[in-house]
């Protein structure tokens, strides 16, 4: 049987006392986009650098297209990454940076400049190749970030919230070149987000760390079936019909009915129960005769599974963090 | 060659060497003013100001080197491009010896820049080939080894302006004693500091056979400081090349 593209064993990464990444364990095949999730400090950008081998593990180790950690130079001629914060030299054209790099993973001169030409066209930086990067629009540099990552053709992509501080149309041109290289390219993609929207747009599977460790590694849909997170939607009714509404919806069990926003005319239900669980409310509110003005759910399902997931934790993590805890 | 090429390129098309150079130029031509007004009014022997010029030449060319190579490793962690690199897969060692040639290209132009003033001030006493060959043997030996001690500093130091101030330190307490008035203390104290201190040692002997007539091979234990500071630099720069580029200083990889 194949080995898998991207496989890692028991991965861990110790920065004195605190753990990094903790025996983090999971196999990720062509052609998937892995969504990489946790709070702030749970691990994933430390994650992305262990299989980029820019950080060697504490202990574990990993495979990428059958190359084993123990080469890192052969892993990195398989993976690419656009790092979290990646810096880009400002007075370097987008053409001299694409064909330095290239040049870096071993093509000669000629070709380094036609593959870093193609790479701009297919990027849509074509017009830009010979201006300079300092020129060039956060989402410019971002898609050149990505066109960098894939100079060397490779088995593995990593990306570090590559949507971070971009428009809603840079956010989707991202996601569009994300699906992409999944597809066309057959390339596994490991995409480290914030945006739980994005995951659920693209990711086949999401990974959700915590403190260095797995708490989750399912498939989207089954992540947010397992957990049976709470979902909550702000209904509006005539103001007449709230008591109605409240008496109603209230009547249900594991739901709770709570005022929303202070809006007198809106409450907000949230329900435990399964996920067909805001049918029942609309049944109910409809059964007796409450006319229902707005309906709106709030969040997405793998938001609400997410907050499930890691809520307490995350808070406790990033508390953690403002106290400069190691 | 990649690496070293495009470091280059770094260097001299965003404008920090030829602004370094700029600043060396002015420098030494105010310093050649100075000194050819001394030698016209008889303060100074014409021999003095040639080996005057040139010492000036040679320890501001590589102050500016050691800078340069002092932003080689904790500049690029600081805008961010040093995990691009790292990401690539040419090895840390190759990746400080790039920086250290291109680092090296700023002592050669200094030195390029210094041959008309050594050779209007050296005109008519036959030392001009002399003092430019001695220039470019002792600063080519004192460049190579302080760059490649500011890369070492560059990777260890904590910021960009620690590396830098460090850096700078580290050359003005091996230059100042080789400027101080009537020179280091005298006797076997003063002998040992003198010849056990990288840059007064290599500064010493151009003054030995330019300004003393010594022959070129009478002061040549003069040379062993700089040689050592050479390989006490370029051994553990690529020795430890990969301990050194991290992409937080001192962390293990």
């Amino acid at each position: 049987m194949a080995q898998p593209n991207l496989r890692t064993r028991q991965l861990t990464k110790r920065f004195g006392t605190r753990i990094g990444v903790d025996a983090l364990t999971f196999d990720a095949e062509r052609g998937e986009v892995v969504g990489l999730l946790g709070p702030n400090g749970a691990g994933k950008t430390t994650t992305i650098r262990l299989l980029s081998t820019v950080l060697a593990a504490t202990s574990g180790d990993f495979s990428v297209a059958g190359v084993p950690s123990s080469r890192p130079a052969e892993v990195r001629r398989r993976v690419g990454a656009l790092p979290e914060s990646a810096g880009y030299p400002r007075y370097q054209t987008g053409l001299e940076y694409l064909t330095y790099f290239a040049r870096l993973f071993g093509h000669n001169r000629a070709d380094a400049i036609r593959l870093a030409s193609r790479l701009l066209a297919e990027f849509g930086l074509a017009e830009r190749a010979a201006r300079p990067i300092s020129t060039y629009s956060r989402g410019m540099r971002q898609r050149l970030g990505i066109a960098r990552a894939l100079v060397n053709d490779p088995d593995v992509v990593f990306l570090d919230e590559p949507t971070l501080g971009l428009d809603p149309a840079g956010q989707l041109q991202i996601l569009r070149v994300v699906r992409d290289i999944a597809a066309r390219r057959r390339a596994t993609v490991v995409l480290s987000t914030h945006m739980l929207a994005e995951v659920e747009a693209v990711c086949s599977k999401v990974l959700i760390l915590d403190r260095g460790r797995v708490i989750k590694w399912s498939t989207v849909a089954e992540v947010t079936a397992a957990v049976g997170a709470p979902r909550s939607a702000v209904i509006r009714v005539p103001l007449d019909q709230i008591g109605t509404a409240v008496e109603a919806v209230g009547a249900l069990p594991g739901r709770t009915v709570s005022a929303a926003d202070e809006r007198p005319d809106a409450l907000r239900v949230t329900t435990t129960g399964s996920s067909d669980g805001m049918n029942a409310v609309l049944a109910e509110l409809l059964r007796a005769s409450v006319p229902i003005l707005a309906f709106e759910v709030e969040g997405t399902r793998l938001t609400d599974a997410y907050l499930s997931l890691t809520g307490d934790a995350g808070a406790a993590a990033d508390a953690d963090i403002a106290k400069g805890a190691p | 060659m990649a690496v070293a090429g495009q470091e280059c390129r770094d260097l001299w098309l965003s404008g920090r060497g030829p602004l370094l150079l700029f600043a060396f130029s002015l420098l030494l031509s105010a310093f050649t003013y100075l000194a050819a007004t001394n030698q016209a009014i008889n303060f100074l022997e014409q021999r003095e100001a040639v080996n005057l010029t040139l010492q000036i030449a040679v320890a501001v060319g590589v102050l500016v080197t050691l800078l340069v190579s002092a932003d080689g490793i904790s500049g690029e962690r600081e805008r961010g491009t040093l995990e691009g690199l790292l990401l690539t897969p040419v090895s840390r060692r190759v990746l400080v010896l790039g920086k250290l040639a291109a680092a090296l290209t700023v002592w050669f132009a200094t030195f390029v820049v210094s041959v008309p003033y050594i050779w209007v001030l050296g005109r008519g006493v036959s030392v001009v080939g002399q003092a430019l060959l001695l220039s470019l043997v002792i600063g080519t030996v004192l460049a190579v080894g302080l760059a490649a001690l500011g890369l070492l500093v560059s990777g260890l130091s904590a910021s960009n302006k620690v590396s830098i101030a460090v850096s700078f330190f580290i050359l003005l307490a091996l230059f100042a004693p080789t400027q101080l008035p009537g020179g280091l203390p005298k006797g076997w104290f003063g002998d040992v500091l003198g010849r056990l201190n990288p840059v007064g040692a290599g500064l010493h002997y151009p003054t030995a056979i330019l300004v003393n007539g010594h022959d070129w091979t009478q002061d040549l234990n003069y040379l062993i400081a700089p040689g050592v500071l050479v390989v006490l630099a370029i051994v553990p720069l690529t020795l430890l090349s990969d301990r050194i580029v991290q992409l937080e200083p001192g962390s293990v990889r």
